[in-house]
């Protein structure tokens, strides 16, 4: 039972008043001398135990007809659940179809039951219910019972992850579009690592399978090191993740290559080497042996497989000289013309400001002259630092030329410094906002030095541009540039700087033109694979006006907001009752029985 | 003080008004003064005639009451004009107990006792004045006094002087007075039993008809305070018998109805018992007036009319 003014109800202590009335009352009277008691005690011997009886009637009367009236004022409103009916109500049907679903529980996929619950709510919707439907594609369906139903006969389990938190605030938003109350009724397998999100204070039904899930284990991550990887190959880690205690078998396979076993075990990494790689886009799978959950037991990375630049040093500066000779000594670079470092050259170049600022002047003009679209501007007067991003992370800046586009809207900017460009690209020309010198930027000084001129010399200036890593459903920035993203034989034409969003797992390639670019690898997100279900005091912590049942009990449930009804009507009627016994109670004891 | 105009009637005023007016002597003699006024005696009334005076004859005057002797000796015609006498023997048995000491409106009424001993005393005043022989027996639990019957006027004032030594007593037994009644009447009389009727009722009326066999007319004079007819108080009390100490605790306004009912039940089976067994039996509350009082009790015991 809900109380619309709670505070109503400490009037209910105003019960106790004829209580202590009586207690009062029952305190030592006076005494009367009177010689016709015997008289008195005649007629009371017959008649006592009656008003006694009536007397404690009346007491009762009166005690449940205060606490009626006050009950009353609370206005309360009592579950009609039992019967089967509710008033017109707006409902959100969150049904869990993300990964985990996917799962084996007892030999039934864990959807098959959640899927039985969302057709046992939506069997008891009427036809003024407002509805909607939303899944693990956070997209939100509108609809009739009927329609919704089909929709989650239809329902398969997708390889994304399904954020309780956020989907619960995108259902709370659609409460709040209908014009009545309404209650959201979440149907899912609670994974602990699923109920992140802020806390909701509205009513929520929740639905979840009985008893423990089964132990699984996921291929938590595949990494392959810097990239490009050299023809002699590189090293692939992969790190097993879930629950289980025994090791696990992992499958490494390249196109072309026979598959390598590993034993891994759980929470624990293991690396393989892949030797002699012929150039090009490679894609690298780890793949588990099957089981409760197969949707988490295969990952893929994409591997760019090219021979090492080959780099010329022009005027970069003794740090860049000693971080190329460095790269030189661990393969990652050769001596040659392919990459011109400091200075404009004849092929790609990394173009760095010029130690001497009087310079500057011919640097653009050769720019130009190359048909390159960016050119050094003004020294920037402010020091800032870079942000953060898939090239670089954050660095201190004090000197930098800004770095000024000739054309519309600027592309190809790589790195970004205090939101202005820092490290842009035109064709395979790279300019750099700062010379790599401890008087301009802390970089030279950070570990993250040697990979970003790495990725600088052998992926930059070779017009790639990204390896990006995602899990379905994931918003994906398109780099400038690309025209198209192919995955197996599809192909999805694009324009950079738009949003793609990857369902599917597996590889996708980023294509400018017909030459590729850049890869995303989509796997699935690690943290489906631990299927620990949250338990109802955690659930209850989140979402205060949760009430957590079992998927058998849907039908009995769910619209909980919808089914109370407002009993101050019945109360009234039964205070009106208990005043109308009243009278006759103490109109009966004033009256003269008859002996 | 109230003032009593000279022909006001005292046998008519409201009692408590007539016993703040002085001593039972004086009011008594008044309110039987009153009484005797508004009664309209009756000559066949009395089993024997004595000579009372004699006057001229006037037209109409029987012949038979012609003195004779005079007309003999003065030659003038004379009637012998008779006073009625009676050889009624009459007892008035007076319950002085401690709850005939009650009064409802202490101030604006009487007692009943004190109530009592006014009535009782006017009534036997005119029961002398018949020249009636006649007694009294006080008793609580026990007789507290006895005074035989006497037919002299002077008796009155014996009887008084018992009535003013008169008070409340104890508990309630009248079984022993009314066996005293026949030691005292040994022929036939008229008993007259003053009570509030608050004792063993079946004893008493065992006694009561005892006394109706030996041939004595039985009058029950049953006083009753105003405030034993009708529940009253606060709104709970403790209700006490002075005399036994039982006790009752209830709301007054709860139970009015019941006892008012169970009261007039007490008297209609008082009143039945008494008829069943050819006895007068008259309520008398304590603020009635001494005179209609009066009237009702003798008119009962068909000696006055």
């Amino acid at each position: 039972m809900t109380f619309a003014f709670p505070w109503a109800l400490a009037g209910l202590a105003l019960a106790a008043v004829p209580i202590v009335l009586h207690l009062i009352a029952r305190r030592e009277p006076p005494t009367v001398l009177f010689p016709a008691t015997r008289y008195l005690a005649d007629a009371t011997r017959l008649h006592q135990r009656r008003l006694q009886l009536q007397n404690l009637l009346l007491l009762v009367v009166r005690t449940l007809l205060i606490a009626a009236v006050m009950l009353a004022a609370a206005g309360p409103r009592w579950p009609r659940a039992s019967l089967g009916t509710h008033s017109p109500t707006a409902a959100v049907l969150l049904l869990d179809n993300s990964l985990s679903s996917g799962a084996i529980r007892a030999g039934v996929p864990v959807l098959d039951g959640l899927k039985r619950a969302g057709r046992a709510v939506l069997a008891l919707a009427s036809a003024e219910d407002r509805l909607w439907l939303l899944t693990a594609d956070g997209v939100p369906r509108a609809g009739t019972a009927a329609g919704l139903a089909g929709m989650v006969d239809s329902l398969a389990a997708v390889p994304a992850r399904l954020d309780l938190g956020v989907q619960l605030v995108a259902a709370a938003a659609l409460l709040r579009s209908a014009d009545r109350a309404g209650e959201i009724i979440v149907i899912s397998d609670f994974q602990r690592s699923g109920l992140s999100g802020g806390r909701y204070d509205g009513p929520v039904t929740a639905l979840r399978p009985p008893g423990d899930p089964p132990a699984n284990a996921g291929i938590a991550a595949l990494t392959v090191g810097s990239q490009p990887w050299g023809q002699d190959g590189g090293t692939v880690a992969v790190r097993v993740g879930g629950t289980g205690e025994r090791a696990r078998s992992v499958s490494i396979a390249t196109e072309g290559r026979p598959a390598r076993q590993l034993l891994v075990p759980v929470g624990g990494t293991a690396t393989h080497r892949l030797l002699a790689l012929a150039p090009g886009w490679r894609t690298v799978t780890a793949e588990l042996d099957p089981d409760e959950l197969r949707l988490d037991d295969r990952r893929v990375v994409v591997v760019r497989v090219a021979p090492p630049a080959r780099v010329s040093i022009g005027d970069a500066g003794a740090f860049a000289t000693t971080a190329v000779q460095v790269l030189e000594q661990n393969g990652r670079v050769a001596a040659g013309a392919e990459v011109s470092l400091g200075t404009l050259g004849a092929a790609a170049s990394v173009v760095l400001p010029p130690a001497d600022p009087a310079r500057l002047g011919a640097v653009n003009r050769a720019l130009a002259a190359r048909g390159s679209l960016w050119r050094f501007g003004d020294p920037a007067i402010t020091a800032t630092a870079t942000d953060s991003g898939p090239w670089l992370g954050r660095e201190r800046i004090q000197r930098r030329y800004r770095l000024a586009y000739q054309g519309g809207a600027p592309i190809d900017v790589l790195v970004t410094a205090g939101g202005e460009p820092w490290v842009v690209r035109s064709g395979r020309t790279v300019l750099v906002g700062s010379r790599f010198e401890p008087d301009w930027t802390s970089l030279p000084l950070s570990a993250g030095f040697l990979p970003f001129l790495d990725a600088l010399v052998n992926r930059a200036a070779r017009g790639e541009l990204v390896h990006l890593e995602a899990a379905p459903g994931d918003r994906i920035l398109v780099p400038d540039r690309v025209t198209a993203i192919v995955a197996g034989n599809r192909r999805w034409p694009i324009e950079g700087g738009s949003a793609f969003r990857p369902t599917a797992l597996g590889p996708y390639f980023l294509l400018v033109d017909r030459d590729t670019v850049g890869s995303i690898s989509v796997n699935p997100d690690s943290r489906e694979s631990d299927l620990a279900p949250a338990s109802v005091a955690e659930i209850e912590a989140l979402w205060p006006k949760a009430r957590v049942a079992d998927l058998e009990r849907a039908g009995a449930v769910a619209f909980r907001a919808g089914t109370t009804s407002d009993v101050r009507g019945p109360l009234l009627v039964l205070a009106a009752a208990l005043l109308l016994v009243e009278t006759i109670l103490a109109a009966g004891r004033r009256r003269v029985p008859t002996r | 003080m109230v003032s009593v105009r000279p022909r006001e009637r005292l046998d008519l005023l409201d009692p408590a008004e007539v016993a703040r007016l002085g001593g039972i002597e004086v009011l008594t003699d008044g309110i039987v003064e009153g009484f005797l006024t508004g009664l309209h005696r009756s000559p066949r009334r009395g089993f024997s005639v004595e000579f009372a005076e004699h006057r001229a004859y006037q037209p109409g005057d029987e012949l038979r009451y012609v003195d004779w002797k005079i007309l003999a000796r003065s030659d003038r015609l004379y009637v012998k004009q008779f006073e009625e006498e009676t050889n009624l023997r009459a007892m008035v048995v007076l319950d002085t107990s401690r709850s005939m000491g009650w009064s409802g409106a202490p101030g604006s009424r009487l007692t009943k006792l004190e109530y009592a001993k006014r009535l009782v005393a006017a009534m036997m005043l005119v029961l002398l004045r018949q020249r009636d022989a006649t007694g009294l027996i006080t008793f609580d639990d026990a007789v507290r006094s006895v005074t035989p019957p006497r037919a002299r006027l002077g008796h009155w004032h014996q009887l008084l002087s018992v009535i003013h030594r008169t008070e409340a007593g104890s508990q309630t037994a009248a079984e022993p007075a009314l066996r005293m009644v026949m030691d005292q009447l040994r022929r036939r009389g008229l008993v007259v039993f003053v009570s509030d009727l608050l004792l063993d009722r079946d004893l008493a009326i065992k006694a009561l008809r005892f006394l109706r066999h030996r041939g004595h007319q039985v009058l029950v004079l049953h006083v009753m305070d105003p405030g034993e007819l009708a529940l009253e108080g606060p709104a709970e009390a403790r209700f006490e018998d002075p005399e036994t100490g039982q006790h009752v605790t209830l709301r007054p306004s709860d139970w009015a109805g019941v006892y008012a009912r169970t009261v007039e039940t007490v008297v209609l089976d008082w009143r039945m018992a008494c008829r069943r067994h050819g006895m007068a039996y008259e309520r008398v509350t304590t603020d009635t007036p001494f005179g209609l009082a009066l009237r009702q009790a003798l008119v009962r015991s068909t000696h006055v009319a």
